[in-house]
């Protein structure tokens, strides 16, 4: 098991046949054409066939199709509505810490009952950059990356400040992540 | 004869800005070229174009904060920026050997995928700018299977902010080797192809072979390092020379070239796509199982369960948080092997959460330096591979 070091052969000869170019041409063409009519066959016959998804080239028809995302995949923050109606958020100000670009902005408040909440939460959207540590850092598991990624862009920043109506999920939305973060990502079985 | 011709023809020395934004220069950069006809005479580099003042952001954060702005040095290997860091850090904490083996072999697994990427999109962008289209395309889809790869592990493509200070995020996902297996067939295939085009390719042979070259003595009087450096025929490499993660126990070849032109450094790179592979496989049939992170509560984060149900972890978790991992006063040095180069991470710690002096040394900025070198007496055109070869990253030369 170890690393050896060894050289490259950069003595490429060409013959004859790689000399004459118009042969190289045609080579290349082959190659290239090999690719066309594959794509244009799978194309064709998913068509035919009804199942327009398999067409076996990379890239989609973006948005009648949309990617399929990994379970991992960190899109847009958003604040978690408890099944009772409620905020998730006990306005601990762990994300707004947490976060390294400083878009969180929070003021908590005190409902009747005692129990803490955010009065407002404000999370620019323009200055977020995804990275998930606000996610990370908040106990209450109150604010998760969804599968978001559509409309995060706005002809005006200030457009981009979310409030807490405009952040706030139904839980049952994000049971996907939530069940994500806790069987991957903070599992006991972690450490 | 030949003076009298040059004073007839009014030939005089023709100064040309080549910049900051040229269409056939990824990365912004500006050249400040002499030219005799064709020939470069001079040829200066300004850099800074992208200077983000990375170094300082990192300290007006917590030791964690950092790891999504290393994200943005070099985009595209950015679990290799993440790894370096926090070597850095447990380095400076001391926690080394307490990293549990899993999470090394994960990290070794993702700092050789973004290797691939960062190469495919290195050669593939390179042949672009020469004029090859279609193997550019080949390669793009070669690195977008692999960044698909990544984003399943860490969930961005290239903001991966994947890995933390003694351990990582996430475990991988369930499934991960048999698609790992199912991408390398394909990728493959892509390599052969993209081989069978440019390597043989009597057009693309004359403009890499005996283009920008640079000897060996002064590839090292100039502090190249990664392909570049071996490309020159110096053997070295971090990861053997100082093995750290899991490259000890991964059978692997360090291709080396002769003469330090381009084309050396395009087979050197080719070479390090398929030797990357070759760890990856390697790395996931030995995984081990177990933890992915140290078990050390005043570094990691704890679990959601046992942050609601004890109350240690619950002010540990506060703590680590708000004030950051305490990192005892002193300095560290970790050099590892990125894509480009020696990725480097000198950090300085006063006690506290945050870092006193966070300082990269950027692979790409000891070659961007010596591009005039490399590029004077050669002609025009010459620019543009030895350029492309170079791979300097604006994010992570300027920081
Ligand atoms: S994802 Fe990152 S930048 Fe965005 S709100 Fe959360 S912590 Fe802040
Ligand atoms: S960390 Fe969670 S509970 Fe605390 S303020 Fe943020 S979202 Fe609310």
């Amino acid at each position: 098991m170890a690393a050896n070091y060894k050289k490259v052969n950069r003595g490429v000869t060409l013959t004859l046949w790689e000399r004459l170019y118009v042969m190289e041409v045609l080579r290349g063409i082959i190659i290239t054409g090999r690719h066309f009519i594959r794509n244009w066959v799978s194309t064709f016959r998913s068509y035919m066939s009804g199942n327009p998804a398999g067409r076996g080239i990379m890239t989609i028809y973006y948005p009648e199709e949309k990617p399929v995302l990994p379970e991992a995949y960190r899109g847009r923050p958003m604040l978690v509505r408890a099944v009772d109606g409620k905020e998730k958020c006990v306005a601990c100000g762990l994300c707004e810490v947490a976060c390294p670009a400083k878009c969180i902005t929070i003021v908590g408040a005190m409902r009747p009952d005692g129990t803490r909440y955010p009065e407002t939460y404000m999370l620019d959207g323009a200055v977020c950059i995804f990275c998930g540590l606000c996610e990370e850092a908040c106990p209450e598991e109150a604010i998760v990356m969804t599968h978001n990624y559509e409309g995060l862009v706005e002809y005006d920043r200030s457009q981009m400040l979310y409030g807490k109506e405009a952040l706030l999920v139904p839980e049952e939305k994000l049971k996907g992540r939530l069940d994500y973060i806790r069987r991957r990502m903070y599992n006991k079985c972690n450490y | 004869m030949e003076n009298k011709n040059r004073l007839d023809l009014n030939t005089e020395l023709m100064v040309l800005n080549m910049g900051p934004s040229h269409p056939a220069t990824h990365g912004t950069v500006r050249f400040f070229l002499k030219l005799d006809g064709e020939k470069v005479v001079h040829m200066e580099t300004e850099i800074g174009y992208l200077h983000r003042g990375f170094e300082k952001h990192c300290e007006n954060g917590t030791w964690t904060q950092a790891f999504p702005f290393t994200d943005r040095l070099n985009y595209c290997s950015a679990p290799q920026n993440n790894v370096a860091y926090a070597l850095a850090v447990e380095k400076l904490l001391g926690v080394t050997d307490k990293v549990p083996p899993r999470a090394v072999y994960i990290r070794t697994i993702m700092c050789e995928l973004s290797r691939m990427a960062d190469h495919y999109t290195n050669l593939g962008a390179a042949t672009l700018e020469l004029g090859a289209l279609t193997a550019f395309i080949y390669f793009v889809e070669a690195r977008e299977l692999t960044w698909d790869l990544i984003e399943s592990v860490c969930g961005a493509r290239l903001t991966s902010n994947y890995i933390r200070v003694g351990g990582l995020a996430s475990d991988l996902p369930e499934g991960f080797a048999a698609r790992v297996k199912e991408v390398f067939a394909k990728n493959r295939v892509f390599w052969d192809e993209f081989d069978k085009l440019l390597t043989h390719n009597r057009i693309f042979l004359d403009r890499m072979r005996d283009t920008g070259g640079i000897s060996r003595a002064d590839a090292i009087s100039y502090a190249f390092t990664g392909p570049c450096l071996r490309a020159a025929g110096v053997e070295y490499d971090v990861r053997k020379a100082f093995p750290y993660l899991a490259y000890r126990d991964v059978d692997f070849d360090i291709p080396i070239g002769t003469t330090g032109d381009n084309f050396d450094r395009y087979l050197v790179r080719m070479e390090e796509i398929k030797q990357s592979m070759r760890i990856v496989e390697q790395c996931l049939l030995q995984l081990p199982s177990g933890p992915i992170n140290i078990n050390d509560a005043s570094v990691r984060n704890p679990s959601k369960e046992d942050g609601k149900t004890y109350m240690e972890s619950m002010i540990f978790h506060f703590k680590n948080t708000i004030e950051g991992i305490q990192v005892p006063k002193g300095e560290a040095y970790v050099a590892t092997e990125g894509t480009n180069g020696e990725v480097g991470f000198y950090l300085v710690s006063q006690g506290g959460g945050k870092p006193w002096k966070c300082r990269v040394r950027p692979p790409c900025f000891a070659l961007t330096q010596a591009i005039g070198h490399m590029c004077t007496g050669h002609y025009l055109s010459d620019i543009i591979p030895t350029f492309d070869m170079i791979n300097l990253i604006g994010g992570e030369c300027d920081r």
